[in-house]
């Protein structure tokens, strides 16, 4: 397998969820990419790692479904900086997938542990 | 210029260097080495141009820069390699060019459907024999034939051949007429273009007048009157009623071309009584029954024919033979050899262009491994690499190809400007665009192909400090591929040199007689006006003695045909001759004779000689005697180690006559065309009786001090002084001599040109890898310069590997040269299929061209300067 096809795959496998991940971290405040992804790995308690090579694909295509908007401003260290913020469209679908990422989980846990359910 | 896309990847870039910057101080901030952060930051980022490329892949326009920017590096490519840009362009449109080209002309010959309805199931049924090899049916059998086959849904008949008909007008004009049955339309599918076709009642005898005329007719004599239906016209001093216009693409089975048809108007009682019981001959086309193959119809037509034998006289049994032939086998039949030749070279071309295509890539391929590996190492991804070869793969087969269809379409118009009358469909030739695109196809898939091995291959790592090599089951595939063509090369110029020296015969060909000086003019006389022998005869003696009195007029002429065409309607069977005193010959023996009548100058007029006895004299014509003058052929055949001066005999040809009289015995002339062994010949002296003279087309001879240009006009003057209704058509000899010389010519000039072709296609390929290889050997050759070689010594280096393909493509072509020749024997007049100067010069020509292609490289690598190509090390 070739690297970059490596890169696309990753890709791939977290799509749904990294949407999501990104999307929710976006959803207080508008950031930049590496806050983000700090964001995401601190949240989880260092387990989930974003590859640099998966966020920013990902953040870019996420633009072009206009689900995030995006503009260079100033960080408090007055630098340079892309900032996303969610849009309206992004928004309801973080919503949707949020509702469906907890169907999921209940889903799986009522398969895992039947006992608990009852 | 700033694209869009360029503010669009600066942006991606800062992005990404602010995401490395975070990374690298928020490591410093945790206490670590800037140094050892920046390492580790980056480390953990990845590969940054590859983060890039697929970043902007989302964008979802980087297809279109990513084209933009293949096809500007390609561009690139080529020019800095022009020597392999041209090889490319220049075989891509040679072989995609001549292929186009040659292949429109022959795909309507081999290929085509005719234009009827099913025209596969369509044959021409009739009779053969030796001296008219078209199938013909006559009247008496066609009307049995009717009733009592069983093979046929239909049987529809044509008069044997198109006859001028004047159209008495205003505007006259000499047309060409001919009729066909009320059922010859349907029978072939077709419908008029404009009105109907003819009706029952119309194809009787002594039915209303009426005719078809054609779409060119229609078109350039009454300006497409969209009105023309039901108007009158004078043929032939008759009033006619136009009932229809034929389609544009109509076409007569027999290939004529005719501008008005009238209805045939079988009548069976009189097809019983004329023409000794038999009736007309005519033309039959007929259409199988569904299941009926043409072998089926044969046998069933078989009894038939046997019965209708039993009416021939005893000497034509043997002669006459059943045929029944598909349409296409008779329309195609003499020139298929020609095209199959023809359409072998063009694949052979076709296949070299693919080779030294699929060569040249290889070997760019190969010299471009460091370059892709290096590429690779730096980021690029399979993907791109792969894209970049097919775009340059295509971009190279699109400019090719372009140039091949100009070329291809000049080639048209040069073919079809050569081509000789007589070639079927070759007037309609046009470039074929589907034949273009599937050579263009074949081509450029023969480059993708191998264009794209190259950068399919992994780029080894090993790519990156060796020097470009090439693998080493490629090389031999390379110089299979090299010697190969160097083999059809041969075979190629084996075919055209033996066709050139065929030709070269052709023209040299002692025809027997003079054409310098020589003037013909051929007459053909309005038969409805000219209805009596009496008048044709006085016709052509008052033109006789006018044309005497020209000034710088040598001799005068005249005769039903002059050679070397054969004597046509006069020819007869050498059986037929019954000499006084001596046995008859068995009916069948002897082949043909062909027969002349000709006026006493004649002989005079060509420079004939008469190497015994006399000419005919002008008391000869007026005299009781028949006289008869032989060629020494027929001479020495009927009377060997004898004197025929004097002989008498007879002739079944010439019924009634009381016997002939030999006065003399010219020399031999080609008789039978410029090409086939040449007949024996007997010559009739056409007297001053109204017989003599029957048949409205002459041919006058005038032998002439004057240019042809200055008396022509005076000629054409003296015919319109007698009769200014009378055409004719003036050409001097040596013209209708080169006119018939124009189908192997034509031949020659194709095939010529496809050997050519092939040869360049060949050497092209051979340079380009004896370039290719000493190249790639400069570091060794550096190397043994270094060690003490001479130039010498690396020429032969060098030229011993390229001479070894030579030879082996030598071989192996002459030895498939020799066996395959043979499909060219048809082809060729006096030269054998296996003519040693043929197969001397050829491989001599071959090898000095292949020796140029050798020695050009070879020479770039004597110049080889060890000091610059081992310190580039």
């Amino acid at each position: 397998m070739t690297e970059s096809a490596k890169y696309q795959n990753r890709i791939e496998l977290l799509q749904g969820t990294l949407d999501m991940l990104i999307l929710q971290a976006l959803q207080r405040e508008s950031t930049h990419g590496y806050a983000i992804a700090q964001m995401i790995r601190s949240r989880s308690g260092e387990v989930l790692t974003v590859e640099t090579g998966s966020l920013y694909p990902a953040l870019h295509r996420l633009e072009r479904q206009n689900w995030v908007r995006s503009e260079w401003k100033l960080t408090e260290s007055k630098q340079r900086a892309k900032y996303y913020q969610l849009t309206a469209l992004g928004r309801k679908q973080l919503a949707s997938n949020h509702q469906r990422w907890l169907q999921l989980v209940r889903a799986i846990g009522a398969v895992m542990e039947p006992e608990v359910q009852q | 210029m700033r694209r869009p896309w360029d503010r669009a990847k600066e942006d991606l870039s800062e992005e990404l260097e602010f995401h490395l910057k975070m990374a690298i101080s928020e490591r410093v901030a945790r206490g670590e080495d800037p140094a050892q952060a920046r390492t580790a930051a980056l480390r953990e980022l990845g590969n940054m141009p590859l983060i890039e490329d697929v970043t902007r892949e989302r964008w979802g326009w980087m297809w279109l820069e990513n084209l933009l920017r293949d096809t500007r590096y390609a561009v690139r490519g080529f020019r800095r390699n022009p020597l392999f840009t041209i090889s490319v362009l220049v075989t891509l449109a040679l072989g995609i060019g001549s292929t186009t080209a040659v292949f429109s002309v022959v795909d309507r010959i081999l290929f085509r459907p005719l234009p009827y309805a099913n025209a596969d199931r369509i044959v021409s049924l009739g009779f053969v024999h030796s001296l008219e090899r078209q199938e013909f049916v006559m009247g008496r059998f066609y009307v049995e034939w009717q009733k009592e086959q069983t093979a046929f849904s239909a049987l529809t008949a044509q008069s044997t051949g198109v006859h001028n008909c004047d159209l008495v007008e205003d505007n006259p004009a000499q047309l060409g007429c001919i009729s066909f049955q009320a059922n010859f339309l349907p029978l072939f599918g077709i419908s008029p273009f404009l009105g109907r076709n003819f009706l029952p009642e119309e194809d009787r005898p002594n039915g209303p007048r009426v005719v078809m005329i054609s779409y060119g007719l229609w078109k350039s004599h009454y300006n497409s009157d969209p009105n023309i239906l039901g108007r009158m016209i004078n043929v032939d001093g008759h009033f006619v009623r136009i009932v229809g216009v034929l389609p544009k693409d109509f076409q007569l089975p027999t290939l004529e071309t005719a501008d008005i048809v009238t209805p045939f108007a079988l009548d069976p009682a009189v097809q019983q009584t004329v023409n000794g019981g038999f009736g007309y001959p005519e033309r039959v086309f007929t259409r199988l029954k569904p299941g009926v193959s043409v072998a089926q119809a044969y046998a069933q037509m078989k009894p038939l024919f046997n019965g209708d034998l039993k009416r021939f006289p005893p000497s034509a049994k043997n002669e006459v033979h059943l045929s029944i032939r598909t349409l296409r086998d008779k329309e195609t039949q003499d020139v298929r050899p020609v095209a199959w030749v023809l359409f072998g070279f063009v694949l052979a071309v076709l296949l070299m262009a693919c080779t030294n295509v699929a060569g040249l890539m290889m070997a760019r391929g190969a010299g471009r491994q460091r370059e892709l590996a290096v590429r690779s190492a730096i980021g690029a991804s399979r993907g791109r690499l792969i894209r970049q070869a097919l775009t340059e793969a295509l971009l190279l087969s699109f400019a090719g190809g372009l140039a091949g269809l100009a070329l291809s379409q000049a080639l048209v118009m040069v073919f079809v400007r050569l081509a000789p009358t007589g070639i079927p469909f070759i007037s309609k030739a046009h470039l074929d665009l589907r034949i273009a695109v599937f050579a263009a196809l074949l081509s450029c898939l023969c480059g993708l192909i191998f264009g794209l091995t190259a950068a399919l291959e992994k780029p080894a790592l090993a790519a990156l400090n060796a020097k470009a090599s090439m693998s080493r089951s490629r090389a031999f595939l390379r110089r299979t591929l090299v010697t190969a063509q160097l083999a059809v090369s041969i075979i190629l110029l084996s075919g055209a040199v033996l066709l050139l020296r065929s030709f070269a015969n052709i023209e040299q060909e002692n025809l027997g007689m003079q054409t310098d000086g020589v003037l013909t003019m051929k007459v053909a006389l309005p038969w409805w006006r000219y209805n009596t022998d009496q008048k044709i005869m006085d016709f052509y003696l008052r033109l006789e003695s006018s044309l005497k009195r020209l000034p710088g007029t040598f001799a005068v002429g005249m005769a039903t045909s002059i050679p070397p065409e054969a004597g046509g309607s006069q020819s007869f069977r050498y059986s037929d001759l019954q000499v006084e005193g001596k046995p008859p010959v068995p009916p069948g023996v002897g082949g043909t004779v062909t027969g002349r009548s000709v006026t006493p100058d004649y002989f005079r007029a060509l420079n004939i000689p008469i190497v015994r006895g006399r000419n005919f004299a002008e008391q000869d014509r007026t005299g009781g005697e028949r006289e008869a003058i032989l060629s020494r052929l027929l001479a020495a055949r009927l009377f060997p180690g004898e004197d025929p001066i004097g002989k008498r005999f007879k002739s079944d040809g010439f019924q009634g006559h009381a016997g002939m009289i030999i006065v003399g015995v010219a020399d031999n002339v080609k008789n039978n065309g410029l090409t086939d062994q040449s007949d024996p010949e007997m010559y009739t002296l056409r007297r001053n009786v109204p017989s003599d003279w029957s048949g409205n087309r002459l041919i006058v001879v005038i032998h002439s001090a004057m240019p042809a240009s200055a008396i022509a006009p005076w000629v054409r003057s003296e015919v319109v002084s007698i009769d200014r209704t009378v055409p004719v058509e003036i050409e001097p000899l040596n013209q209708t001599i080169s006119r018939m010389a124009d189908r192997p010519r034509f031949e020659t000039t194709l095939l010529g040109f496809f050997a050519l072709t092939g040869l360049m296609l060949a050497v092209i390929g051979l340079y380009g890898l004896i370039s290719f290889i000493t190249t790639q050997r400069r570091h060794e050759i550096g190397v043994r310069m270094a060690l003490g070689a001479t130039r010498g010594n690396i020429l032969g280096l060098i030229a011993t590997d390229g001479l070894r393909m030579v030879g082996v493509g030598l071989v192996l072509g002459l030895g498939t040269a020799l066996a395959v020749s043979r499909m060219l024997k048809s082809l060729l007049f006096q030269v054998s299929a296996y003519d040693p100067l043929t197969y001397i010069v050829v491989p001599l020509l071959l090898s000095l061209a292949a020796l140029i292609a050798i020695l050009i490289p070879a020479r770039a690598g004597m110049r080889v300067d060890p000091a610059v190509t081992l310190r580039a090390e």
